[in-house]
């Protein structure tokens, strides 16, 4: 979710794409989609790409500030996007807002074409609202040489996680023990890194019946505590340290764990960016409670198109499910934890599967939760930052969220 | 001049102001008076989601969905609030609330409790941060931009244009970039981090404290703003007369009285017209507040109105923020101008 990530996708953007097959779509016209930015979305951009030809334009625009334009977009008379990329909780308040378009005929229509399986709807009551193709959720990462030297065991819960944390301080190969997406602008990570301690601790965003905040509560202030115990481990400069420097910390040998994203353990055996090839293992989050679940959401990425479009809705559709179709998934097996059938699960995807064995819960669908993850990334980071109690943040995001709230009308 | 042809020639750049300035601003004053949203009902629905290896996961719960009309579209609520978005931007019942009761842990003087309550409050916080910004790099970049220009007109005519160019590179290369190359410079082994330690000071955490983290922010800003007070009054220094300056010399005036009473008279015109503007441009200050990702330590209130757009998703609340940056940006303006006017009126 940073912005200067952009610039690496401005460069990508403008490489040549490699596309030249076609990928039998005859017709003319334009499509145009907006996706947010990491490699699987680049790969599935490419693959869109390749659909291009003489008189049918395809552009994707890559973009880790896609939410801005996706809100206004889809608001407006006309998108200019025909088509999006949305996950868990981007998705909800679009849906709320009934500005998806429904894909239950579209599918009907191509289930046999473009061999839709039942696993990649989204479904809300019986409308399909996007087509997913990735599952994803952030599990713990550690140095298996350092556990090893240490005789430490993979941490169960929190406190054996701050146990293992101390015995590494005296590593010296490691500047701190400890990594976690702490950073990035706008609060997001840092919130949604809460948001697993909370759920995982046994409390609630918001209550569902009144929409009331719930996340101000004995189990809030635990897991806010928790990241201030953790944030002790970790760079000082944590709090403008966003995933993919928490990611390249660990490639480079300056944290010996890390909780991370499912998507970017393959990048731990990258040697062309990381230092620690093989050197790297894989296990669900620590849970907050013995027992427990481990404190982390399970999360799903998918395609949306819009009510709006001022494009042709067939044509977005069949763009989209070319880009993931089997044969992508075939070619790409190890980028992803892709949710068609034909994944052969890889060691990479082991800790986020293991997770939802553990019942790890998926994140909040409903447009609540996105209101309350903003007010919380807004003043949590006050608390981390030294500056005012674990409570005082909480009843501060209480307050910016019940005004959120008010304000679209769900309080 | 006929009243028409005098018409005629200012009409073009009327319509321009009109269609750039006029609207926009009657647009954000009418967005900021109202707020709307999708009209939501609460209903049990069922989301269904996959997991992975061909399962999924069925979830029922109260979720808020869209009230449809009669043609099916979704019912958007448009309702005047009036003030209340200005109020709800600039927290005053929160304030008032805050300065009253006074937080229990908190310490210190009356004074500093205040200050903490306050910038407690986004708008308040954003508000100190933006005005410190801006009252630190007006004088530090005329300053500078003076010294660069008295030290490029000093060297030899053969080197200026070099000297010049590279100058004005920081104002060429677009903020984000250059917040981008200032900010990786910082970050935990960087050039700068890694080199501090290697000679033997330790590791310094430049984004982990609200003082460093704000003294990178305001030097990087009067890095950004000098090469344009540069640029300008070295024009200015191009049209200063030999005359006077020779008379001084005459007369015994060392240096620094030549700059302080012959040279900086000269160009006072010029200086007005670049703090004006710099006034303006830095209370927008923005790009070295999203890029370092500091809105815990600092923050604009500029990025109050991307991050109320963004993450809040409201565009009444998010006009009403633009709608106080006008506000200030004239505040800070009007003592500047009448000096100047002032000032005009006595030399004529």
């Amino acid at each position: 979710m940073k912005f200067r990530h952009l610039l690496a996708a401005a460069a990508l953007a403008v490489a040549p794409s490699m596309a030249s097959a076609n990928c039998g779509i005859e017709d003319s016209g334009e499509v145009n989609i907006l996706t947010n930015f990491f490699d699987t979305l680049e790969l599935l951009a490419n693959a869109m790409e390749e659909c291009e030809t003489e008189s049918f334009k395809i552009d994707v625009k890559l973009t880790t500030t896609h939410k801005e334009e996706r809100e206004r977009a889809f608001e407006a008379s006309s998108s200019p996007y025909d088509g999006s990329a949305v996950a868990n909780s981007s998705i909800t308040a679009l849906q709320a807002k009934g500005q998806l378009l429904r894909l239950n005929e579209l599918v009907d229509k191509y289930r046999e074409e473009h061999q839709i399986e039942d696993q990649m709807l989204i479904r809300f009551g019986d409308d399909i609202s996007a087509i997913a193709f990735m599952a994803n959720a952030q599990h713990f990462f550690y140095r298996i040489d350092l556990f090893e030297k240490h005789g430490l065991e993979v941490p169960s819960t929190y406190e054996d996680l701050l146990a293992a944390a101390e015995a590494l301080k005296a590593e010296e190969s490691v500047t701190y023990p400890f990594g976690a997406a702490f950073g990035g602008s706008g609060g997001w990570e840092v919130a949604n890194e809460f948001v697993n301690l909370l759920l995982a601790n046994g409390g609630q965003l918001f209550d569902p019946a009144t929409s009331e905040p719930a996340f101000d509560s004995a189990e809030g202030l635990e897991a806010l505590e928790m990241m201030g115990r953790l944030s002790e481990y970790m760079s000082p400069n944590a709090l403008a340290l966003d995933f993919l420097d928490v990611k390249r910390q660990l490639q480079q040998s300056e944290v010996a764990m890390a909780i991370l994203w499912g998507s970017e353990a393959n990048g731990m055996d990258d040697p062309s960016e990381s230092t620690v090839v093989d050197m790297v293992g894989f296990a669900p989050a620590p849970a907050m409670v013995d027992g427990g679940p481990p404190a982390t959401t399970f999360w799903w990425d998918g395609y949306v198109i819009p009510k709006n479009l001022d494009g042709d809705a067939d044509l977005t559709f069949r763009v989209i499910m070319h880009a993931t179709s089997p044969d992508v998934v075939a070619a790409n097996n190890e980028a992803a934890l892709w949710i068609r059938s034909n994944y052969v699960p890889t060691k990479y995807a082991t800790a986020v599967v293991d997770s939802v064995k553990a019942n790890a819960p998926p994140y909040p669908m409903n447009p609540q939760a996105e209101i309350a993850h903003g007010a919380l990334g807004n003043n949590i980071g006050d608390f981390l930052a030294g500056k005012e109690s674990a409570a005082q943040s909480l009843a501060d995001a209480a307050a910016d969220y019940r005004s959120a709230a008010e304000d679209a009308g769900l309080l | 001049m006929k009243l028409r042809t005098f018409l005629a020639f200012v009409a073009p750049s009327v319509a321009i102001m009109v269609i750039l300035i006029a609207v926009p601003l009657v647009g954000i004053v009418y967005l900021s008076l109202f707020q709307s949203h999708t009209k939501t009902e609460l209903v049990e629905l069922t989301v269904e989601v996959p997991t992975f290896g061909g399962q999924t996961r069925r979830d029922t719960r109260m979720s808020p969905q869209p009230v449809l009309d009669s043609s099916g579209n979704p019912v958007r609520v448009w309702t005047y609030v009036g003030a209340r978005n200005l109020e709800k931007a600039t927290d005053l019942d929160q304030l008032a609330q805050a300065l009253d009761t006074m937080r229990d842990g908190a310490e210190g003087g009356l004074l500093r409790r205040m200050y903490q309550e306050a910038t407690n409050i986004d708008f308040w916080a954003a508000l100190e941060f933006t005005l410190l910004y801006t009252f630190i790099t007006t004088p530090a970049m005329l300053a500078v931009g003076l010294g660069l220009a008295l030290a490029v007109n000093s060297v030899t005519r053969r080197l200026r244009g070099t000297l010049v160019f590279a100058t004005l590179l920081p104002m060429i290369v677009t903020p984000i970039v250059s917040s981008l190359a200032v900010y990786w410079l910082f970050l935990d082994n960087s050039l700068i981090s890694t080199l501090t330690n290697e000679l033997g000071f330790g590791r310094f955490y430049f984004l982990a404290d609200q003082v460093t983290t704000r003294t990178l922010i305001i030097c990087y800003g009067i890095w950004f703003s000098a090469p344009f007070a540069f640029i300008i009054l070295y024009a200015g220094l191009q049209t200063l007369p030999q005359e006077p300056l020779e008379s001084a010399m005459i007369d015994g005036a060392n240096e620094w009285q030549r700059l302080r009473y012959v040279i900086v008279p000269h160009l006072a015109p010029l200086i007005t017209v670049i703090a004006l503007i710099h006034i303006m441009d830095a209370y927008r200050v923005f790009e070295p507040i999203l890029v370092f990702s500091s809105d815990v330590y600092a923050s604009s209130v500029q990025y109050l109105t991307y991050f109320v757009l963004a993450y809040e998703d409201n565009i009444h609340k998010a006009a009403a923020y633009s709608l106080l940056t006008i506000v200030g940006v004239i505040l800070l303006l009007v003592p500047v101008l009448r000096h100047s006017f002032k000032e005009r009126r006595v030399q004529l």
